[in-house]
């Protein structure tokens, strides 16, 4: 008789033991399900924002990130002289084009008691702009501007309208004078945060806002490479030694060793916990099923079954346990990741498109993995108690009782 | 652990801080012995991760200055070191902060252009008489003056800050887990009461009424309930202190991971009691609508 086909018959032993008792049984793959969904979701949370950010950087186009320290952009101070470093920086052989960004925080005045607070991004240089026109037009003079979807939600702005804005430029408590704005287009900004009004200008318009006249400043210069990002890096450091510059990967790194070191601890810790759990849980309910069902056991082995014939059968209880509990926690996951990831966007500063819960086949086939130890080690218990089951003692034991 | 001269140092309260790599993005330092001419230095009290960063102690002299080219450096001296406040924003990253006077800071990063006493500051912390009085004064001062947003302390943080989404995604991790925990708890259960069934099938046949053995089941839940919830608290005492200090060592914070506080024992007892005797009086239910001669006969 072939592996297989012991594992068949116990697969299909191991079956009518469940069906059996299927109160046990359904609570027991229920259990399963839940724990395996808590799992799945803290493996897509343990690398979903870096993925998710990785993703999101490379969908904007820019592959390499200047800003005037080596602190991420508009954690650190701004960039100044801005055209004549946009100019060195785009005539570099490694740079494709280059586009310098400022972010300034402002108010628009709706109406004479009616302010929203909206993020204005100035930009000047070669490259696309940082977002993308849906409705309208893009900007090309200064004093036009476009919004995204959130303003005209709140404002009932559209092309054609005009906007008085109040920039807000760190400057102290002087109060800067209103800036007449035009909207030319409805945009959407890929980094955007959730709910956040966003403006996009000429960099002109944005220091204008701020009542600056003279040399430009900007918070980051994005630029897009020849084709390799190293090199670009590596051209930049060259020219420009007292400007920090770094790659996608570069800028990941440093948010992977500071902001999102909480996130993947507590999906570590959370990770250990959920699979100590199950394991207990499946132990207890075959230590317990096997203990109840002993004297059936011994008869079986009077009758022939060999010994690794009723230790498989015990392991297929346990691996159909957790497979159906296994199978059943994938989509309970794919809920419960929506779920949370829908709490966690609400925290201050997370753009609107970042995820936390992002699928990745290599997460999936993780917690298969880690399912499949979890089904072994929680049957190595009972199947040592079928193992050692002395037949002739057993059975006059049930006979006595 | 020691952190310089703290308890001799002026309060901190009259410095105010800048964090080296958004300001200071060259530091220039240089320890040198404290003599008469240092000591008339303006004086400065730097955070324990940078004293450690660079091998600084109370008393060195440091060479400070807000671009990489080093270009206006000037001198300052150590006073004090401190423990940076805990920020879980900045968890890995060593917080390597000087703190200044205030005008010692407008000094050293006042634009040319700028006239002294007209620079921008961040904010004004401001200690009421009655703190109680915090939201009136909030409400006053932006009454009178325009452009300025006062907020009471308590409410910084707004209604969606960090800490608050954070709380709310561990309650939902509860959720879940609590509700694998109950499916657990009722397999459990009822395995339990089905090795018991010979038993209440006796029980029943000398005349006890379902109700009483259904009221000695609940009791016996409610006392394994109980205990399993005081073991359970005892157990997360003994591991708060081994988390805490294995995240504080990890990390080189202070910042405290897992605080059992009675709120949470309250209410950790208040979810798994009830819900320990209702999964065993669940469990029995169906058992003891049975006959009892069925659940004696094996």
């Amino acid at each position: 008789m072939t592996i297989w086909s012991t594992m068949r018959r116990a697969i299909a032993m191991a079956s009518r033991s469940l069906i059996r008792q299927p109160a046990r049984a359904t609570l027991g793959v229920l259990g399963v399900a839940a724990v395996g969904a808590l799992l799945l979701d803290m493996l897509l949370l343990s690398e979903g924002l870096i993925v998710s950010m990785r993703d999101l950087l490379a969908r904007t186009g820019y592959d390499v990130r200047v800003t005037a320290t080596e602190d991420l952009p508009r954690n650190g101070p701004r960039l100044h002289d801005v055209q004549t470093t946009l100019a060195t920086i785009a005539a570099l052989p490694a740079v494709r084009s280059a586009l310098a960004v400022r972010f300034v925080d402002a108010e628009v005045n709706l109406a004479p008691d009616m302010t929203i607070d909206v993020s204005l991004e100035g930009v000047t240089g070669q490259a696309p702009h940082p977002w993308t026109v849906l409705r309208g037009r893009d900007i090309r003079d200064a004093g036009e501007v476009v919004v995204n979807d959130s303003i005209v939600t709140a404002s009932g702005v559209a092309p054609g309208a005009e906007l008085m804005l109040q920039a807000d430029c760190g400057a102290g408590t002087e109060a800067l004078p209103q800036s007449r704005l035009r909207v030319v287009g409805v945009a959407d900004f890929p980094f955007e945060l959730t709910n956040e009004h966003t403006i996009g200008t000429t960099l002109e318009t944005a220091t204008a806002a701020c009542g600056a006249e003279g040399p430009l400043q900007a918070s980051v210069i994005l630029v897009t490479s020849a084709g390799d990002p190293d090199a670009a890096v590596k051209a930049i450091r060259t020219a420009r030694p007292d400007l920090g510059a770094a790659t996608n990967e570069q800028v990941l790194g440093r948010i992977q060793e500071t902001g999102f070191t909480y996130f993947r601890q507590i999906s570590s810790v959370l990770t250990t916990i959920t699979l100590s759990f199950a394991l207990l849980l499946i132990a207890v309910l075959l230590t317990v099923s096997v203990n109840q069902r002993l004297g059936e056991i011994a008869a079986l082995r009077a009758l022939g079954f060999s010994r690794g014939r009723v230790v498989a059968d015990v392991l297929c209880e346990s691996a159909l346990i957790v497979g159906s509990g296994g199978l059943l926690s994938l989509p309970t996951g794919a809920v419960l990741a929506a779920f949370l990831d829908r709490i966690l966007k609400n925290m201050p500063g997370i753009p609107s498109e970042l995820h936390f819960f992002v699928f990745q086949p290599s997460a999936l086939e993780l917690h298969i993995a880690l399912l499949a130890a979890t089904a072994v080690l929680a049957a190595l218990y009972p199947m040592h108690i079928v193992a050692r089951l002395p037949i002739a003692a057993t059975l006059r034991d049930q006979v006595a009782e | 652990m020691t952190f310089g001269s703290f308890e001799s140092f002026e309060p901190f309260g009259s410095f105010v801080r800048s964090r080296c790599p958004l300001l200071l993005v060259a530091i220039v330092l240089t320890a040198r012995t404290a003599d008469a001419q240092s000591s008339a230095l303006p004086p400065v009290a730097i955070s324990r991760h940078l004293a450690e960063a660079r091998h600084l102690s109370v008393g060195s002299t440091i060479r400070l200055s807000t671009d990489r080219a080093g270009t206006d450096v000037r001198d300052f001296r150590i006073v004090g070191i401190y423990e940076p406040t805990p920020n879980p924003a900045r968890l890995g990253t060593p917080d390597l902060e000087v703190r200044f006077h205030l005008p010692d800071l407008l000094d050293l990063t006042r634009d040319p252009a700028t006239l002294p006493g007209t620079e921008p500051i961040s904010g004004l912390n401001v200690a009421l008489t009655d703190p109680a009085d915090a939201g009136a004064f909030a409400r006053d001062v932006n009454a009178r003056l325009p452009g300025i947003n006062a907020r009471p302390a308590s409410e910084a943080t707004g209604t969606a800050g960090p800490f608050l989404v954070l709380r709310r995604f561990h309650l939902a991790i509860a959720a879940v887990t609590i509700g694998a925990a109950t499916v657990f708890l009722l397999a459990l259960t009822i395995m339990l009461v089905d090795e018991r069934r010979e038993t209440v099938g006796v029980l029943r046949l000398i005349g006890l009424p379902a109700r009483r053995i259904l009221v000695q089941v609940f009791l016996e839940g409610l006392m394994v309930a109980a205990a399993g919830a005081v073991f359970g608290l005892v157990l997360s005492l003994a591991s708060e202190r081994l988390i805490n200090r294995f995240f504080q060592w990890r990390y080189d914070t202070a910042l405290i991971f897992v605080r059992i506080t009675p709120d949470v024992a309250l209410t950790c007892g208040a979810i798994a009691v009830p819900l320990g005797a209702v999964a065993t009086v669940m469990a029995s239910w169906a058992l003891l609508r049975r006959n009892a001669l069925r659940l004696a006969r094996r």
